[in-house]
């Protein structure tokens, strides 16, 4: 049946007003959604567990030819300099036997002097390894999903490291994915110290490459080249974990270079120092299982 | 003509597609690359689905889907709840109100005009998280890089955009 001209233009009419209430509506959901999130409900961070425990098999498969494309291309370009990449490796092996023998000797005046003292030694460490499946949030955050969660023993505040560095640690942990915050993320603080005097200084990131050193006492206690760790302050992070060395000093800004380069890991390391830092539950966490 | 279940079906596939699609590119954007500095600067690639579908397919791609693919987004990508959705949301009104511009227009003014609804998504993504994160605003350089990039990138997002509309949808 064909409807008259004017019912036609009226459906029209009813169609964009349903369309505009649609949008208007929705927009309003928007902004509400946000004033939420500002007041960081319980539910907010439930649905984004729900939705990242939900959608990390199918990112998992999506990164899958992107990590074999790199592992590729790292694959030529160690081939291309294997003959330079060996000599250097001779020589670091010859100056890293001679720290052998100094790391044994230490080592045993160290345990007699551990004996002496009756230290009482730090507990140790568990770690999990878990595969990178997704790097979110472009300028605007800067975050990586990884595979393991709460079931393999992944609690919100632990921190992650890859390879020589620290990475970030764990912002919210859903039953078999986290996301990580980085340590370039402009949320991200940690108190550190700052070269061989020790100067305490927080890292904040700014989303950028390189994250800043912010009250650190006295500006040129810093100098291009010095070695940045945890401080352990706040309990968030243990203290002397390696975070990167001073790059730029300037004008009052010191940009730090981190060790872990973002776009080379493919992997992690979730470490639980028993830490129950600022980003923890309020809730008590139940001890992993081992 | 009764259509037999299989074409029903297959119709109801092809309906799908524009929010399939912007789906898949969204995520896209997520997985790791591996390229150095890219995961810094990377180009939205859900606004420019929303954008091209918004242009050439209006009736398959709603505001609640775009809604949809947006909070996804935020959830995802730990950004500010609602702010993606609502960037995507404005951009799709936009178009749609500017759908007698965007009629048999070649690609360089559709490209140009993307470049200025871009402009205004990523100034307005970046107030928005700007506002909400509790440590203030991203450099603005970072995301104006940002910004370029997505610029830059729509041409061949956009070929792959049409291809697939050409592909599926032409029936």
């Amino acid at each position: 049946m064909r409807l008259p001209t004017g019912q036609i233009s009226r459906f029209g009419t009813l169609k964009s007003l349903l369309q505009r209430f649609a949008f208007l509506s929705l927009i309003g959901v928007t902004f509400a959604l946000m004033l939420i999130g500002k007041a960081d409900t319980v539910l907010v961070e439930r649905a984004r567990d729900a939705v990242t425990d939900a959608v990390t098999p199918v990112l998992r498969v999506m990164s899958e030819p992107a990590a074999v494309v790199a592992d590729f291309v790292n694959n030529l370009r160690e081939l291309a300099a294997i003959r330079e990449e060996n000599a250097e490796l001779r020589e670091s092996n010859a100056r890293l036997l001679q720290w052998q023998s100094a790391a044994q000797r230490l080592e045993s005046e160290n345990k007699s002097l551990r004996g002496l003292a009756a230290l009482v030694p730090e507990p140790a460490a568990t770690f999990i390894t878990a595969r990178v499946v997704a790097d979110t949030g472009g300028a605007f955050a800067q975050s990586i999903l990884i595979t393991a969660g709460q079931s393999s023993g992944v609690r919100k505040g632990q921190v992650v490291m890859a390879g020589e560095g620290l990475v970030g640690r764990v912002m919210q942990a859903g039953l078999y994915s986290a996301r990580v915050l980085l340590i370039t993320d402009i949320n991200s603080r940690i108190p550190v110290l700052v070269g061989e005097a020790g100067n305490r200084a927080i890292l904040a990131g700014d989303n950028g490459l390189r994250p800043r050193l912010l009250f650190l006492g006295n500006k040129t206690a810093a100098a291009p080249g010095d070695k940045v760790v945890t401080s352990g302050d706040a309990e968030a992070f243990p203290p002397g974990l390696p975070i990167g060395q001073v790059a730029r000093v300037e004008e009052g800004l010191v940009d730090v270079e981190p060790f872990v380069v973002r776009d080379k890991f493919q992997h992690v390391r979730v470490a639980d120092y028993g830490l129950n830092g600022i980003l923890a539950q309020q809730t008590p966490a139940k001890t992993p299982e081992k | 003509m009764q259509a037999t279940v299989i074409q029903r079906m297959d119709i109801t596939a092809r309906r799908l597609v524009p929010f399939g699609v912007t789906l898949v590119l969204m995520l896209f954007a997520m997985t790791p690359t591996y390229v150095p500095g890219l995961s810094h600067v990377a180009p939205m690639y859900a606004l420019m689905a929303v954008y091209f579908w918004s242009i050439y397919r209006p009736d398959l791609l709603g505001y609640g889907s775009t809604f949809a693919i947006g909070i996804l987004e935020d959830l995802l990508a730990g950004t500010p709840l609602g702010s993606g959705a609502l960037i995507l949301l404005l951009c799709q009104r936009v178009v749609f109100h500017q759908q007698k511009f965007f009629n048999n227009k070649p690609f360089g003014i559709i490209w140009l005009a993307f470049a200025l609804v871009a402009a205004g998504a990523a100034l307005l993504r970046w107030l928005c998280v700007g506002l909400v994160a509790t440590s203030g605003f991203t450099p603005i350089g970072q995301m104006s890089t940002a910004y370029l990039m997505t610029v830059a990138a729509y041409p061949i997002v956009g070929w792959l955009l049409a291809k697939a509309h050409m592909k599926l949808l032409s029936q």
